[in-house]
């Protein structure tokens, strides 16, 4: 990147803590109480899509939105993206409201699909966003090679979108994202639509993302994506915040240990159970571990349609 | 569009009509803005309660400037390539152009008519045509951009990126006018090519060869020519030509004494000059009669009867002539009292004012036109010797005269003292045959006899006086007209008397007219991209092109709240057609006509107020000029110039907000 471009970065991020005295440059997006009610033409209320939301997202973090479809995953990402105006409360991004334009120098967005102009070629897509980016034209240029390089497009980089299949158009979505190399990036189920090894790629590059100190917000309702690059998560539900926290310590559950091990032959089985039932244990299970998120998960959202209502502050962050 | 509308149009000058535009345009965006702000917060309270909602319009209220001042132009010109690349992907422009094409092509069939004025018929074709396909083409495209953008949610990743809701308004409307400059540029060049193309001819003289042994002699006992039309006074041969493009011409071979010093003006078909003994010079010219609105001129190579005649170009096509209008016409009547509109003659549809010849028993009327003329330089004539005035007079005949006979009018000259008290120059009186329907020229000779009051308001005697250096010595001049028959009457409006200068290039002028149709077209796609921000498509058009009928109509809508308006409103006018219904006859009272009229009032009275928010196109429209062959002034240019450019800044600012105060994801 020019050192000018740094520069204005730099000036940007001290004239937003100029203009707000409570700006932490460590929080970079903040919900509070954040709700919307989606209305018909008439004015009359149609949905309580998000009730009362508050959250705060840190610099650096991986953090994952969770929820069943119609949950408000989308909703709040859209809300902090000025895409929608709050019923109420504030969602702030940089410090600033989610309703300012500036603040999106500094983001990238990749929607639930991808909202791309068909007739435009992969290229042509690229050097639009970074034209709205205000980038010259050389650094465009390289800009877009590197990143259709990055997500293996480059053997269909002159072809229209409108050829493109799913993933492919994904793919490009996730390039348009990062086209201003953004510190805070959204992203709105990255792995739908993508094949296995196209998940893979995708969480590597989340993890990238976080290495190279960035802030991700994702959501999405695939639990082993969430659970393999998720530094903390929330679960919606309704509209309802019912989780929130380390993605480590919400699983831990402090009364059950997990003993994995191997090279260790079918016949020992029965001696460490003897051991254990020798110390008055209980075996619950002896397997490869399964994704107990997605119990978490389930357990909640089953207690939730039985119990409206707040879960009890079980996890400690 | 209005006649008198058109009329008034001819006049704009710029410096006069700024300082009222600002007047108008600046608190009518006052006002606007401040209802904007109230109608902003009450659907904010609504929405979100009053004190969220005084936050949101605060906010939307603080951030205008920096969205506008902190535009980039690497941003809009990136929305305006995509709008250009989706009207291509369309096929609006494509189709657009495919109908002029073919329009070009198949309306050259019916265009060679043998009319009176052809290159009216040309040019008024693809000046019209052109207008409405690029304004409609303005339309489509400029109607379905943000609704599509929106439905397909591609906006999301648009506006989600540093773009400024200023920038996606400004940069379509860019973007949209681009493509129609670049349509209205091809269109024109078709356009002038084809109008050039058609009208451009000339003739052959029907005989055995092309010289004056061919010509005919005239019959003296009927005079009558060819085609059965009276030859002129002087004529002593007549000719016909071939017929060309619809139309044949007949010409004369005329003889024509004139004093030495008063050569004929175009001295190209003189075929042969004898000097007289009293010193006067015998001419004799040829001379081609006018047919299908104009004329030839003509060549002469060698002398006598063996001279070959050669026909040139037309002429009378392709003018664009420049008018120094007076600045004020006033009428008075027998008495020598001032009188408004001249003579009722009972000719109401006409705009011109009528002054009367007296009558035989009555002759000395002080009936007159006076036309006070300013700004009468030697510079602006191309040739200060030979001044012309140019008019176009109507003629009211009574029966109690002549009816055959050309009416006679005259002219003369005063100077207008900035003192009173100061001597005037008054000219002798120049009388003339008034040409009906056709415009007539007078060329007026610089030096011109006429006579000096001293201070106490006696003549002195007759003198030669300078045009420029006595009789427009302050640049002021009077003309009067009078009629000089009695029993008849002259009738003329501002715009039909005039001086002339050099004409302007007909390209030029071409050219102009099609800078009014590109304003236009600015206006329309600045309306259209503004209501899309808060229209769907279809709405959008519908909308568009209601604000842009009622903006060619506004003279005639607001005529029709006028009282005395015959034939009752649009509901009224429409079932009148039907039942075949005579305009002037009342309607049958009962509910049904009361019913009618009613919802014609309020339709009239909606459509009224529309007026006055649309722009009245009036103002961008030059074809008129162009088709009757008068220059397009610089001033009327500028003006339409400002005027769209107010609209199109007016329609960004409110497509601004109604973008920015909506929620996109909704
Ligand atoms: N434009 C809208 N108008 C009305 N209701 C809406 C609108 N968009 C979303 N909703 C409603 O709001 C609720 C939350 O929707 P949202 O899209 O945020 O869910 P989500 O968690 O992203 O679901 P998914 O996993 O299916 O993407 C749903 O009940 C949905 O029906
Ligand atoms: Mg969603």
């Amino acid at each position: 990147m020019p050192a000018a471009e740094v520069n204005t970065k730099e000036q940007s991020s001290k004239k937003l803590q100029q203009s707000n005295p409570d700006y932490d440059p460590n929080i970079v997006v903040e919900a509070q109480n954040l709700s919307k009610i989606y209305h018909d033409f008439w004015g009359r209320q149609k949905v309580r899509a998000l009730k009362a939301l508050d959250l705060e997202v840190r610099k650096g973090e991986v953090f994952g939105l969770l929820g069943p479809n119609g949950s408000g995953k989308s909703t709040t990402i859209k809300l902090l993206l000025g895409l929608l105006f709050p019923t109420s409360g504030r969602a702030l991004v940089f410090g600033k409201d989610a309703s300012e334009v500036t603040k999106n120098e500094k983001i990238g967005y990749l929607p639930e699909e991808s909202y791309l102009y068909r007739f435009l070629t992969a290229e042509e897509t690229l050097d639009f966003y970074g034209r709205l980016f205000d980038m010259p034209a050389k650094v465009r240029k390289e800009r877009a090679a590197e990143l259709i390089e990055k997500v293996g497009l480059t053997w269909a980089k002159r072809r229209q979108l409108r050829e493109y299949s799913k993933g492919m158009v994904r793919r490009i979505g996730l390039a348009q994202a990062l086209i201003n190399d953004p510190e805070l990036i959204l992203l709105d189920e990255p792995t739908s639509g993508l094949d296995p090894l196209g998940t893979r790629e995708m969480k590597d590059m989340i993890i990238e993302l976080k290495e190279q100190g960035k802030t991700v917000v994702m959501c999405s309702h695939l639990l082993a994506d969430v659970q393999d690059v998720c530094d903390r998560i929330a679960i919606l539900y309704q509209g309802e915040l019912k989780e929130l926290g380390r993605v480590d310590s919400l699983l831990k559950v402090s009364d059950e240990t997990q003993v994995r091990f191997d090279n260790v032959p079918e016949s020992a089985h029965a001696e460490i159970r003897a051991v254990i039932e020798k110390h008055g244990g209980n075996i619950i299970s002896m397997e490869n571990p399964k994704t107990t998120l997605e119990e978490l998960f389930l357990s909640i959202v089953r207690e939730s349609s039985e119990r409206p209502g707040h879960r009890s502050d079980r996890a400690a962050n | 569009m209005s006649d008198s509308q058109f009329y008034e149009n001819q006049f704009l000058k710029l410096s006069e009509w700024f300082p009222g535009a600002v007047g108008v345009f600046g608190p009518l965006m006052l006002a606007l803005i401040l209802m904007g702000v109230v109608f902003g917060y009450l659907v904010a309270a609504f929405r979100h309660g009053a004190g969220e909602g005084f936050y949101i319009v605060a906010q939307t209220v603080g951030g205008f400037f920096p969205d506008w001042l902190r535009m980039s132009p690497r941003r809009v010109w990136a929305i305006a390539r995509l709008a250009i690349k989706e009207a291509f992907r369309r096929r609006v422009v494509m189709v657009t152009f495919g109908l002029f094409a073919l329009a070009i092509l198949f309306g050259g069939w019916f265009m060679n008519s043998n009319s009176d004025h052809p290159d009216r018929i040309y040019v008024n074709f693809v000046a019209f045509g052109t207008q409405m396909l690029v304004l409609f083409m303005g339309i489509l495209v400029a109607s379905f951009s943000l609704p599509d953008d929106i439905k397909n949610k591609t906006i999301y990743t648009v506006v989600t990126k540093p773009v400024r809701a200023s920038e996606i308004v400004v940069g379509r409307i860019v973007g949209f006018t681009a493509i129609g400059t670049a349509l209205l540029t091809l269109m024109g060049i078709v356009s002038f090519v084809f109008v050039w193309g058609g009208l451009t001819h000339t003739h052959q003289i029907v005989g055995e060869n092309q010289s004056i042994a061919s010509f005919e002699d005239i019959d003296p006992t009927t005079r009558l020519n060819q085609l059965g039309r009276r030859v002129s006074n002087g004529a002593i041969k007549t000719f016909q030509t071939t017929m060309d493009d619809g139309h044949r011409h007949t010409g004369e071979l005329i003889e024509d004494i004139r004093d030495a010093d008063s050569p004929p003006m175009d001295a190209s078909n003189v075929v042969s000059k004898e000097v007289l003994p009293n010193g006067q010079i015998k001419y004799r010219r040829v001379i081609v009669d006018l047919a299908a609105g104009h004329t030839h001129g003509v060549k002469v190579s060698g002398d006598g009867d063996n001279a070959t005649i050669t026909l040139g170009p037309a002429r009378g096509f392709f003018r664009a002539r420049v008018p120094y209008y007076s600045d004020s016409l006033a009428f008075f009547e027998y008495t020598g009292a001032r009188k408004e509109g001249g003579v009722d003659v009972g000719r109401e549809l006409n705009r011109q004012g009528f002054f009367d010849g007296g009558t035989p028993w009555l002759p000395n009327t002080l009936s007159r036109a006076e036309f006070d003329f300013s700004g009468i330089v030697e510079s602006r004539f191309e040739d200060p010797n030979l001044v012309v005035l140019e008019m176009n007079l109507g003629v009211f005949r009574t029966t109690k005269a002549n009816i055959q006979k050309r009416v006679l009018g005259s002219w003369q000259i005063e100077s207008v003292p900035e003192n009173p008290e100061e001597g005037r120059v008054v000219s002798e009186r120049f009388t003339f045959e008034s040409q009906e329907y056709q415009t007539q020229l007078m060329p007026i000779k610089r030096k011109i006899v006429g006579q000096k009051t001293d201070e106490s308001g006696n003549f002195e005697p007759s003198a030669e006086f300078d045009l420029f250096d006595d009789y427009a010595k302050n640049g002021k001049l009077k003309l009067v007209l009078r009629c000089e028959d009695p029993n008849q009457y002259l009738g003329a409006a501002r715009a039909d008397v005039y001086f002339r200068s050099a004409d302007q290039p007909y390209a030029w002028n071409f050219f102009k007219s099609y800078l009014g149709i590109w304003a236009q077209m600015l206006v329309i796609i600045s309306l259209g991209v503004a209501f899309s921000t808060f229209l769907n498509a279809p709405v959008t058009i519908v909308m568009t092109a209601v604000t842009m009928l009622v903006g060619f109509n506004t003279e005639f809508i607001r005529e029709m709240l006028s009282p005395d308006h015959v034939g009752g409103g649009p509901l009224e006018s429409f079932y009148r057609i039907v039942t075949q219904n005579s305009m002037v006859l009342e309607l049958d009272p009962g509910i049904g006509s009361t019913l009618l009229e009613k919802s014609d009032q309020l339709l009239v009275q909606m459509l009224a107020s529309l007026t006055y928010i649309a722009p009245n196109f009036s103002i961008f429209n030059f074809s008129e000029s162009l088709i009757y062959g008068y220059d397009i002034s610089l001033d009327r240019l500028g003006v339409a110039f400002i005027t769209a450019f107010a609209f199109f800044i007016g329609f960004s600012i409110l497509g601004y907000f109604s973008l920015k105060t909506r929620e996109i994801a909704k």
